[in-house]
């Protein structure tokens, strides 16, 4: 199953940039997972040690949130990694 | 108060749009709106609230103008440089609308004034580049009872969202907490220097719906603004009802006193150690020498369970107890889940200690990696 997840700006230093990968799986959990064998590091910085979602970030598939890393991912849907941002 | 017969030929724009009009007009000049930083999204916005004829303004900001700021900071101009923003921004504002007020408020927000400051004003804009500051006004804003429209960018992206008391969720429903140290800085990262004017200018366009009460504010929903594709979006979010401040039962019932805020800027020297680094350097004799561990955690935490070795000094305490660190031992800073040992070194780094560090993930990856049998207490 392949879907798009859009990368959030403090985030694309692991993508070398890219806003938008393409990643299997057919959860949340295993595109963050096929995210993380090509960008290693980066299922860190949005899920913690308890496989929790950080709180500050969000994770949308298309325009639903996501609450639970086992929701699954259709193909074509777009996953969207929603990063809180400092700058002002 | 009625308008002036120049005040009906400035506003003869906004006299002509049916949806605002002359009783729109006269609640936007009966209106006081504060704008908490005067930088890249506070230039904008204060800008057209000034030009959009908005009777009081509230400016937040206690920096002064630098060279690097004019590439984005369009309140300012080349001759401002060395001058305090406040100031400098009042004159330009003043220069472009003299019939309204302008307050300048040169200090630092914080846990003590933050109420006083913002209770004057009918509408809050949060443009901070500081996290604690961004939460901090958004707890202000749902104990006052205040609307609030925050806004925040990064290098090409932007964020924007409204709150209404009563009528939505707040900033802390969309991200509960931030993690110091992890959400980089636009010192540190850069920034597209139009950027703020999109975000700021949505503030303002938002802070004018809510003032004159048309069209739909900008609740429950996050835009997100890609400079670089130049795509907007939106994403819905609800009120939680288990949010720290306007949840079912808050946990903030006042500002929270933070004990330093800590941005990216002052972080890069830390070493940043996984649960397995930190092992095997206690594993080492040489290694283990050099270093000492420092819990931060609330004593009562630490009694629960802790490192072998590891002396106490809760976090809030370390800014006075930054003495009792032994010389020439490199400090790493523990605590349940990364983000208080953060908020130590930056407090270390200031103190002179040039590059400290910490257990990245806490003690909950510790637990999780290294030792199952670790009890890691409830913060």
């Amino acid at each position: 199953m392949s879907c798009t997840v859009r990368i959030p700006s403090p985030l694309r230093s692991y993508t070398a940039g890219a806003a938008t990968i393409a990643a299997d799986g057919g959860t949340v959990e295993e595109v963050l997972a096929s995210l993380e064998r090509r960008f290693s590091g980066i299922r860190f910085r949005m899920i913690d040690e308890q496989s929790r979602i950080r709180p500050h970030i969000r994770l949308y598939i298309n325009t639903g949130e996501v609450t639970a890393l086992s929701q699954p991912v259709l193909a074509g849907d777009i996953v969207h990694v929603i990063c809180a941002l400092s700058g002002g | 108060m009625p308008l002036s017969a120049a005040e009906l030929s400035r506003y003869h724009r906004h006299l002509s749009l049916p949806e605002l009009g002359r009783d729109g007009q006269e609640r936007l000049k009966n209106a006081r709106v504060i704008v908490i930083g005067a930088g890249g999204l506070g230039s904008p916005a204060a800008l057209y609230l000034a030009a959009a004829g908005v009777g009081t303004l509230g400016l937040v900001d206690f920096d002064r103008v630098e060279l690097s700021n004019l590439q984005r900071q369009v309140l300012f101009d080349t001759a401002a440089i060395g001058r305090a923003k406040a100031e400098a921004a009042r004159e330009r504002l003043l220069a472009l609308n003299p019939e309204i007020s302008v307050v300048v408020h040169k200090l630092t927000l914080d846990a003590g004034n933050v109420l006083d400051v913002l209770r004057g004003y009918d509408v809050v804009l949060d443009g901070t580049d500081r996290l604690t500051t961004r939460y901090l006004v958004n707890d202000a804003c749902v104990l006052l009872g205040k609307p609030l429209v925050s806004a925040a960018i990064h290098r090409f992206e932007g964020h924007a969202m409204t709150y209404l008391p009563g009528r939505g969720p707040c900033y802390r429903c969309l991200f509960p907490e931030a993690e110091e140290g992890v959400v980089a800085s636009c010192a540190e990262a850069g920034v597209l220097g139009v950027l703020p004017g999109v975000l700021g200018t949505i503030q303002a366009t938002e802070a004018i719906k809510i003032i004159t009460g048309i069209g739909e504010p900008l609740v429950g929903r996050l835009a997100t603004y890609d400079a670089l594709e130049l795509r907007f979006a939106e994403f819905p979010f609800t009120r939680r009802a288990d949010c720290a401040v306007c949840g079912e039962h808050p946990t903030i019932t006042a500002p929270l006193r933070t004990v330093a805020s800590c941005d990216t800027a002052d972080l890069s020297s830390v070493h940043r150690l996984t649960p397995s680094a930190l092992r095997d350097r206690l594993a080492s004799d040489g290694s283990r020498a050099a270093l000492v561990l420092i819990d931060v955690r609330d004593p009562q935490e630490f009694d629960t369970c802790h490192l072998e070795g590891a002396r106490n000094i809760p976090v809030a305490e370390l800014a006075r107890r930054v003495g009792e660190l032994p010389d020439g031992c490199t400090p790493v800073f523990l605590c349940r889940s990364g983000r208080r040992s953060l908020t130590a070194c930056a407090l270390a780094i200031r103190a002179g200690i040039g590059a400290p560090a910490h257990l990245e993930g806490g003690l909950l990856a510790w637990a999780s990696e290294v030792d199952p049998t670790f009890e890691v207490a409830r913060g």
